[in-house]
Protein backbone atom coordinates (compact mmCIF):
# COMPACT_ATOMS: atom_id res chain seq x y z
CA UNK A 1 0.00 0.00 0.00
CA UNK A 2 1.22 3.53 -0.75
CA UNK A 3 2.51 5.52 2.20
CA UNK A 4 0.20 8.57 1.88
CA UNK A 5 2.61 10.91 3.65
CA UNK A 6 0.36 13.84 2.69
CA UNK A 7 -2.43 12.39 4.87
CA UNK A 8 0.01 11.94 7.76
CA UNK A 9 1.17 15.56 7.38
CA UNK A 10 -2.43 16.78 7.20
CA UNK A 11 -3.44 14.95 10.40
CA UNK A 12 -0.42 16.11 12.42
CA UNK A 13 -0.54 19.62 10.93
CA UNK A 14 -4.19 20.02 11.86
CA UNK A 15 -3.52 18.79 15.41
CA UNK A 16 -0.64 21.28 15.80
CA UNK A 17 -2.88 24.10 14.54
CA UNK A 18 -5.77 23.24 16.87
CA UNK A 19 -3.68 22.59 19.99
CA UNK A 20 -1.43 25.60 19.32
CA UNK A 21 -4.48 27.78 18.72
CA UNK A 22 -6.09 26.65 21.98
CA UNK A 23 -2.86 27.25 23.92
CA UNK A 24 -2.53 30.76 22.41
CA UNK A 25 -6.16 31.49 23.34
CA UNK A 26 -5.43 30.54 26.98
CA UNK A 27 -2.28 32.70 27.05
CA UNK A 28 -4.15 35.70 25.56
CA UNK A 29 -6.96 35.30 28.09
CA UNK A 30 -4.40 35.11 30.91
CA UNK A 31 -2.84 38.39 29.72
CA UNK A 32 -6.23 40.09 29.49
CA UNK A 33 -7.14 39.00 33.00
CA UNK A 34 -3.79 40.18 34.36
CA UNK A 35 -4.34 43.59 32.74
CA UNK A 36 -7.89 43.75 34.13
CA UNK A 37 -6.57 42.82 37.59
CA UNK A 38 -3.90 45.56 37.49
CA UNK A 39 -6.46 48.16 36.35
CA UNK A 40 -8.82 47.06 39.07
CA UNK A 41 -6.18 47.43 41.78
CA UNK A 42 -5.27 50.92 40.46
CA UNK A 43 -8.87 52.14 40.03
CA UNK A 44 -11.12 50.17 42.38
CA UNK A 45 -14.10 52.37 41.43
CA UNK A 46 -13.92 51.15 37.81
CA UNK A 47 -14.80 47.60 38.74
CA UNK A 48 -17.96 46.17 40.21
CA UNK A 49 -21.02 48.43 40.34
CA UNK A 50 -20.59 51.73 38.50
CA UNK A 51 -22.58 53.52 41.22
CA UNK A 52 -22.38 53.04 44.96
CA UNK A 53 -25.32 51.44 46.75
CA UNK A 54 -27.94 53.94 48.01
CA UNK A 55 -27.29 53.06 51.66
CA UNK A 56 -23.63 53.98 51.37
CA UNK A 57 -24.16 57.35 49.65
CA UNK A 58 -23.29 60.43 51.67
CA UNK A 59 -26.22 62.74 52.39
CA UNK A 60 -26.04 66.18 50.84
CA UNK A 61 -24.76 68.86 53.22
CA UNK B 1 3.70 24.35 38.76
CA UNK B 2 1.52 24.87 35.66
CA UNK B 3 4.57 26.09 33.71
CA UNK B 4 6.53 22.97 34.73
CA UNK B 5 3.62 20.82 33.57
CA UNK B 6 3.68 22.66 30.24
CA UNK B 7 7.38 21.99 29.74
CA UNK B 8 6.95 18.35 30.75
CA UNK B 9 4.11 17.98 28.24
CA UNK B 10 6.19 19.63 25.49
CA UNK B 11 9.14 17.31 26.19
CA UNK B 12 6.90 14.24 26.26
CA UNK B 13 5.24 15.28 22.99
CA UNK B 14 8.67 15.73 21.38
CA UNK B 15 9.69 12.27 22.60
CA UNK B 16 6.41 10.80 21.32
CA UNK B 17 6.89 12.41 17.90
CA UNK B 18 10.49 11.14 17.64
CA UNK B 19 9.29 7.63 18.55
CA UNK B 20 6.31 7.84 16.20
CA UNK B 21 8.43 8.80 13.20
CA UNK B 22 11.85 7.40 14.11
CA UNK B 23 11.48 4.32 16.32
CA UNK B 24 8.16 2.70 15.40
CA UNK B 25 8.46 0.56 12.26
CA UNK B 26 6.50 1.06 9.05
CA UNK B 27 3.31 -0.96 9.34
CA UNK B 28 3.29 -3.85 6.87
CA UNK B 29 -0.32 -3.59 5.63
CA UNK B 30 -1.14 0.12 5.75
CA UNK B 31 2.31 1.61 5.24
CA UNK B 32 3.35 4.88 6.87
CA UNK B 33 -0.20 6.28 7.01
CA UNK B 34 -0.66 4.05 10.08
CA UNK B 35 1.51 6.59 11.98
CA UNK B 36 -1.66 8.66 12.36
CA UNK B 37 -2.54 6.11 15.06
CA UNK B 38 0.02 7.77 17.41
CA UNK B 39 -2.15 10.88 17.26
CA UNK B 40 -5.65 9.44 16.85
CA UNK B 41 -5.61 6.88 19.69
CA UNK B 42 -3.98 9.12 22.38
CA UNK B 43 -6.37 12.00 21.66
CA UNK B 44 -9.32 9.58 21.86
CA UNK B 45 -8.02 8.29 25.21
CA UNK B 46 -7.64 11.85 26.51
CA UNK B 47 -11.21 12.64 25.39
CA UNK B 48 -12.47 9.61 27.39
CA UNK B 49 -10.43 10.81 30.38
CA UNK B 50 -11.67 14.40 30.05
CA UNK B 51 -15.33 13.40 30.00
CA UNK B 52 -14.74 10.97 32.90
CA UNK B 53 -13.37 13.92 34.87
CA UNK B 54 -16.44 15.98 33.88
CA UNK B 55 -18.64 13.17 35.25
CA UNK B 56 -16.75 12.99 38.58
CA UNK B 57 -16.53 16.77 39.02
CA UNK B 58 -20.21 17.25 38.12
CA UNK B 59 -21.29 14.65 40.70
CA UNK B 60 -19.00 16.35 43.26
CA UNK B 61 -20.53 19.74 42.42
CA UNK B 62 -24.12 18.51 42.81
CA UNK B 63 -23.20 16.86 46.13
CA UNK B 64 -21.23 19.71 47.72
CA UNK B 65 -21.96 22.82 45.58
CA UNK B 66 -18.30 23.86 45.58
CA UNK B 67 -17.40 26.25 42.72
CA UNK B 68 -13.99 24.54 42.40
CA UNK B 69 -15.64 21.29 41.23
CA UNK B 70 -17.67 23.24 38.66
CA UNK B 71 -14.52 24.93 37.37
CA UNK B 72 -12.80 21.55 36.92
CA UNK B 73 -15.85 20.20 35.05
CA UNK B 74 -15.98 23.29 32.83
CA UNK B 75 -12.25 23.19 32.03
CA UNK B 76 -12.23 19.44 31.40
CA UNK B 77 -15.27 19.63 29.09
CA UNK B 78 -13.64 22.39 27.04
CA UNK B 79 -10.35 20.50 26.69
CA UNK B 80 -12.29 17.28 25.99
CA UNK B 81 -14.11 18.96 23.10
CA UNK B 82 -10.76 20.11 21.62
CA UNK B 83 -9.34 16.57 21.84
CA UNK B 84 -12.52 14.94 20.49
CA UNK B 85 -12.41 17.29 17.52
CA UNK B 86 -8.82 16.26 16.78
CA UNK B 87 -9.75 12.56 17.20
CA UNK B 88 -12.57 12.88 14.67
CA UNK B 89 -10.49 14.89 12.18
CA UNK B 90 -7.43 12.61 12.44
CA UNK B 91 -9.64 9.52 12.15
CA UNK B 92 -11.33 10.93 9.08
CA UNK B 93 -7.96 11.72 7.45
CA UNK B 94 -6.75 8.20 8.28
CA UNK B 95 -10.01 6.70 6.99
CA UNK B 96 -9.76 8.14 3.48
CA UNK B 97 -6.66 6.17 2.30
CA UNK B 98 -7.46 3.02 4.31
CA UNK B 99 -11.27 2.70 4.09
CA UNK B 100 -11.73 4.76 0.94
CA UNK B 101 -14.03 7.28 2.62
CA UNK B 102 -13.69 10.35 4.86
CA UNK B 103 -16.78 9.47 6.86
CA UNK B 104 -19.34 6.71 7.29
CA UNK B 105 -22.30 6.57 9.65
CA UNK B 106 -21.18 3.45 11.47
CA UNK B 107 -21.76 2.99 15.21
CA UNK B 108 -18.33 4.14 16.45
CA UNK B 109 -18.11 7.25 14.30
CA UNK B 110 -21.73 8.23 14.92
CA UNK B 111 -21.51 7.75 18.71
CA UNK B 112 -18.31 9.87 18.84
CA UNK B 113 -19.99 12.58 16.75
CA UNK B 114 -22.95 12.56 19.19
CA UNK B 115 -20.55 12.81 22.16
CA UNK B 116 -18.80 15.77 20.49
CA UNK B 117 -22.09 17.59 19.80
CA UNK B 118 -23.38 16.93 23.35
CA UNK B 119 -20.30 18.56 24.91
CA UNK B 120 -20.45 21.42 22.42
CA UNK B 121 -24.00 21.91 23.70
CA UNK B 122 -22.65 21.78 27.26
CA UNK B 123 -20.28 24.67 26.50
CA UNK B 124 -23.02 26.62 24.71
CA UNK B 125 -25.37 26.13 27.68
CA UNK B 126 -22.74 27.64 29.98
CA UNK B 127 -22.49 30.70 27.79
CA UNK B 128 -26.27 31.12 27.59
CA UNK B 129 -27.09 31.33 31.31
CA UNK B 130 -26.07 34.50 33.14
CA UNK B 131 -26.59 33.21 36.68
CA UNK B 132 -23.36 31.32 37.48
CA UNK B 133 -24.93 29.02 40.09
CA UNK B 134 -27.79 28.01 37.79
CA UNK B 135 -25.40 27.48 34.85
CA UNK B 136 -23.22 25.25 37.04
CA UNK B 137 -26.24 23.19 38.17
CA UNK B 138 -27.70 22.68 34.68
CA UNK B 139 -24.27 21.89 33.21
CA UNK B 140 -23.52 19.39 35.97
CA UNK B 141 -26.66 17.46 34.99
CA UNK B 142 -25.84 17.65 31.26
CA UNK B 143 -22.20 16.75 31.96
CA UNK B 144 -23.29 13.55 33.74
CA UNK B 145 -25.82 12.56 31.06
CA UNK B 146 -23.33 13.20 28.22
CA UNK B 147 -20.53 11.25 29.94
CA UNK B 148 -22.78 8.17 29.99
CA UNK B 149 -22.20 8.12 26.22
CA UNK B 150 -18.48 7.27 26.72
CA UNK B 151 -19.02 3.51 27.40
CA UNK B 152 -21.38 3.45 24.43
CA UNK B 153 -18.61 4.88 22.23
CA UNK B 154 -16.04 2.38 23.53
CA UNK B 155 -18.21 -0.74 23.28
CA UNK B 156 -19.99 0.26 20.05
CA UNK B 157 -17.44 -1.76 18.04
CA UNK B 158 -18.52 -4.91 19.93
CA UNK B 159 -22.26 -4.25 20.07
CA UNK B 160 -22.74 -3.34 16.40
CA UNK B 161 -21.09 -4.35 13.14
CA UNK B 162 -18.77 -1.43 12.34
CA UNK B 163 -16.11 -0.45 9.85
CA UNK B 164 -13.97 0.78 12.75
CA UNK B 165 -11.62 -1.83 14.18
CA UNK B 166 -12.06 -3.09 17.78
CA UNK B 167 -9.64 -1.84 20.48
CA UNK B 168 -6.11 -3.26 20.44
CA UNK B 169 -5.05 -2.10 23.93
CA UNK B 170 -8.10 -1.17 26.07
CA UNK B 171 -9.57 -4.68 25.96
CA UNK B 172 -9.47 -7.85 28.06
CA UNK B 173 -6.22 -9.79 27.59
CA UNK B 174 -2.82 -8.75 26.28
CA UNK B 175 -2.34 -6.02 23.68
CA UNK B 176 -2.16 -7.43 20.14
CA UNK B 177 0.62 -5.34 18.60
CA UNK B 178 4.44 -5.47 18.33
CA UNK B 179 6.41 -4.06 21.29
CA UNK B 180 7.89 -1.08 19.38
CA UNK B 181 4.45 0.05 18.20
CA UNK B 182 2.90 -0.49 21.64
CA UNK B 183 5.74 1.42 23.40
CA UNK B 184 5.39 4.33 20.96
CA UNK B 185 1.65 4.40 21.48
CA UNK B 186 2.00 4.38 25.28
CA UNK B 187 4.59 7.21 25.23
CA UNK B 188 2.21 9.28 23.11
CA UNK B 189 -0.72 8.46 25.42
CA UNK B 190 1.38 9.68 28.39
CA UNK B 191 2.40 12.84 26.46
CA UNK B 192 -1.15 13.78 25.49
CA UNK B 193 -2.36 13.02 29.04
CA UNK B 194 0.26 15.47 30.38
CA UNK B 195 -0.90 18.05 27.83
CA UNK B 196 -4.49 17.51 29.00
CA UNK B 197 -3.50 18.02 32.66
CA UNK B 198 -1.56 21.18 31.71
CA UNK B 199 -4.49 22.64 29.73
CA UNK B 200 -7.02 21.85 32.48
CA UNK B 201 -4.78 23.31 35.22
CA UNK B 202 -4.29 26.50 33.20
CA UNK B 203 -8.00 26.77 32.32
CA UNK B 204 -9.09 26.22 35.95
CA UNK B 205 -6.72 28.99 37.06
CA UNK B 206 -8.16 31.32 34.41
CA UNK B 207 -11.74 30.51 35.41
CA UNK B 208 -10.89 31.31 39.05
CA UNK B 209 -9.26 34.59 38.02
CA UNK B 210 -12.28 35.43 35.83
CA UNK B 211 -14.69 34.93 38.71
CA UNK B 212 -12.49 37.11 40.95
CA UNK B 213 -12.38 39.92 38.37
CA UNK B 214 -16.16 39.75 37.85
CA UNK B 215 -16.90 39.62 41.61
Amino acid sequence: MADHWNFVAAAYGLAILVLGGYWRRLVRKERELMTAGVQRSRHPSLSGHPRSEPASRHPLP
Amino acid sequence: MTRLLGWLAALALAAGTVMGFGVAPREATQGNVQRIMYLHVPTAWVAYLAFGVVLAASIAYLARRRPGADRVAHASAEVGVVFTGITIAAGSIWGKPTWGTWWTWDARLTSVAILFVMYLGYLLLRGMIDDAERAARYCAVLGIVAALNVPLVHFSVYWWRTLHQPPSVLKPGAATMPTAILATLLVNVAAFTLLYVYFVAKRVRLLRAESEVLA
